[in-house]
């Protein structure tokens, strides 16, 4: 396994005697997506502003790229490229004079450099007008371009497709799916948006109430599901039992996890008894049914009833 | 450093609020630099200078047979018909009423307006950051905090310093489009003696010493903007604290402490007129007191922001 570039050690945060954040332990890779989901106010948005180094964490340290964020900040932190919920902009300046500052806060940006990241985003025509007058897609655009600047080795992402339209959004994940492949940027997201998540991302990270509850890598999933329509239902179930298959009522139809090879013997079983058939098809468990079944649903309130 | 000055630099330049702030102390040196010119022209006098001089000695006798006088009153009216005896009979004629020496300092009590304008932009330029969600921005780079702040200091400072240089030297160029440099001398009595009065070091001096209260009240503004995260409030606070300085010190003038309390001494022009806020104090005294406060005012704005967690 390669080397983590980013390492989350036993990180916590206690705010007012509440503890926001109990010992989180993740390693991120380079090359990778991970995404970073948990139910509103889990603490996602206190873990980013611990890696950014914008809170300072209670216990535990952020390690990136072999340096800790606490004691090497200035090291650290410019291997980081952030957006952290919406990017705000200096909306009296133009997109321009705004990258030009913060260009100039990192060693090493040149005006050529400003303008390559101009043109990937796609923001050409638009630049040197001031930001107040972007819409909320161009300023995440923006956003973007000041977190690329410095060719970060890590990008930190916190809603990052809010407000783009669905070209943007397209446009955006292959632009981190680029950047990850081919210069090895580790991407550490986090987002609302579970279908976004799903397409975007190698593996997810999620928390709940401030503790990491799973991390596993969304690609791989093993066990096959197909979804069947047939009546009358109480035959297709008894039938299903017979077989000692594992289902679950879905609608007018039944989930079965059933092998793609042995669908055509329990079409073949299904026709015999008489059972009327109107649909079979694949059916893949989204990441929301995941993500539901691994936290329980919502489950705000806990956090806030200590 | 210095791209990070450059950067708070830019910035300020690019709100509207800078150059209203440049473009009405300039409105403030011109406007009454014209109405003076204006009325001067009007009331132009058919009198001689030994003429006027001989009315004043006239007046002022008057006014010392006047049983009610009190001390100073007397004092004042017989060191200007000395002065005056002094013109006549060596032949000295006094300043004449506009030029570009008394124009300018006219216009070094629009200094007041300096320190407001400094004042202003000391309590938004890190409050601004917060209120506007910029600073997640802006500390999320290689830059210490420690060097973010300073940044920002220094470039307060640095406006400050230019619109002084402003007021300076529009109040020089109108003084001297409308007046022309004076002719005639100040003269003035010092221990009983007559002696020409320095005026141009006078105004160097004045300068100087309004530095007190310019530099106490930026720092005090940006300690309030950078702790409590609100322009407004930084603005509002200085503001009542320069309105109400004198009375506060007058209200704890009856105790020992009052001598320890910054606003004894912001105001460094009192050693010029002389009227000292409380008896006892020196301007040694005075400095080593606003040193000491500059530094609790830099050490808490320093520690605040550098300890704060950003949930902005």
């Amino acid at each position: 396994m390669q080397q983590p570039i980013v390492q989350l050690q036993n990180l916590s945060k206690t705010i007012k005697g509440k503890q926001l954040i109990h010992n989180l332990n993740i390693d991120l890779y380079p090359g990778q997506i991970t995404g970073f989901l948990g139910p509103n106010g889990a603490g996602k948005t206190t873990t980013i502003r611990m890696m950014t180094g914008l809170m300072h964490p209670s216990e535990g340290k952020v390690i990136i790229d072999g340096q800790s964020l606490q004691e090497h900040y200035e090291e650290a932190i410019s291997k980081v490229g952030v957006i952290v919920e919406n990017p705000e902009m200096y909306k009296y300046m133009t997109g321009y004079k705004n990258l030009l500052h913060f260009a100039r806060m990192h060693k090493n940006v040149s005006k050529a450099r400003i303008d390559e990241v101009v043109t990937q985003v796609g923001l050409e025509n638009r630049i040197h007008e001031k930001v107040s007058t972007y819409s909320l897609g161009m300023r995440q655009r923006l956003g973007l371009a000041q977190a690329l600047l410095h060719r970060p080795k890590f990008l930190i992402l916190d809603e990052p497709t809010n407000g783009l339209d669905p070209a943007g959004i397209r446009e955006f994940r292959m632009y981190l799916r680029k950047i990850a492949t081919e210069d090895g940027v580790s991407v550490f997201v986090s987002s609302h948006l579970l279908s976004e998540i799903e397409l975007m991302c190698d593996r997810v990270a999620v928390i709940q109430n401030g503790q990491l509850i799973d991390i596993r890598e969304i690609k791989n999933d093993t066990a096959s599901f197909y979804y069947i329509e047939a009546t009358p239902s109480e035959q297709v179930t008894a039938q299903l039992q017979k077989l000692d298959l594992s289902f679950t009522v879905d609608n007018n139809g039944v989930v079965v996890e059933i092998k793609k090879e042995d669908i055509p013997n329990l079409m073949t079983q299904f026709v015999n008894e008489g059972i009327q058939l109107f649909a079979v098809q694949p059916h893949q468990k989204t990441l929301e049914d995941q993500f539901l079944e691994m936290t329980g649903g919502g489950q705000i309130v806990e956090a806030n009833s200590k | 450093m210095l791209k990070l000055i450059q950067n708070e630099w830019m910035k300020l330049w690019h709100k509207k609020g800078t150059w209203a702030m440049v473009a009405l102390l300039i409105v403030v040196i011109i406007g009454p630099g014209i109405m003076m010119k204006y009325y001067e022209s009007k009331t132009a006098e058919d009198l001689s200078w030994q003429e006027n001089e001989q009315q004043t000695i006239t007046n002022y006798k008057e006014s010392l047979t006047n049983e009610e006088l009190t001390v100073e009153d007397k004092k004042y009216f017989e060191e200007q018909i000395a002065l005056a005896e002094y013109r006549l009979a060596n032949d000295v004629p006094n300043q004449t009423e506009g030029s570009l020496e008394s124009f300018m300092s006219f216009t070094s009590s629009m200094l007041t307006l300096v320190t407001l304008f400094t004042v202003i932009t000391a309590a938004s330029i890190v409050s601004n950051e917060f209120s506007t969600g910029t600073i997640k921005m802006l500390l999320t780079r290689p830059m210490t905090r420690a060097k973010i702040l300073t940044s920002k200091l220094v470039t307060t400072f640095l406006f400050g310093l230019f619109l002084f240089l402003v007021n300076v030297i529009v109040s020089a160029i109108v003084g001297f489009v409308l007046f022309g440099v004076a002719t005639g001398t100040e003269l003035e009595m010092v221990n009983g003696q007559i002696v020409e009065k320095a005026v141009w070091g006078d105004l160097a001096y004045h300068y100087l010493l309004s530095a007190g209260d310019f530099v106490m009240s930026t720092l005090f503004a940006f300690l309030i903007g950078s702790v409590f995260r609100s322009s407004s409030l930084a603005i509002g606070l200085t503001m009542f604290l320069s309105f109400t300085g004198t009375m506060i010190v007058m209200f704890l003038s009856k105790y020992e402490i009052v001598k320890y309390v910054w606003l004894t001494h912001s105001n460094l022009t009192q050693y010029e007129t002389g009227g000292l806020m409380i008896e006892g104090i020196t301007m040694p005294f005075s400095l080593t007191i606003l040193a000491i406060y500059a530094v609790i005012f830099l050490a808490i704005s320093y520690v605040s922001f550098m300890k704060r967690d950003i949930t902005a």
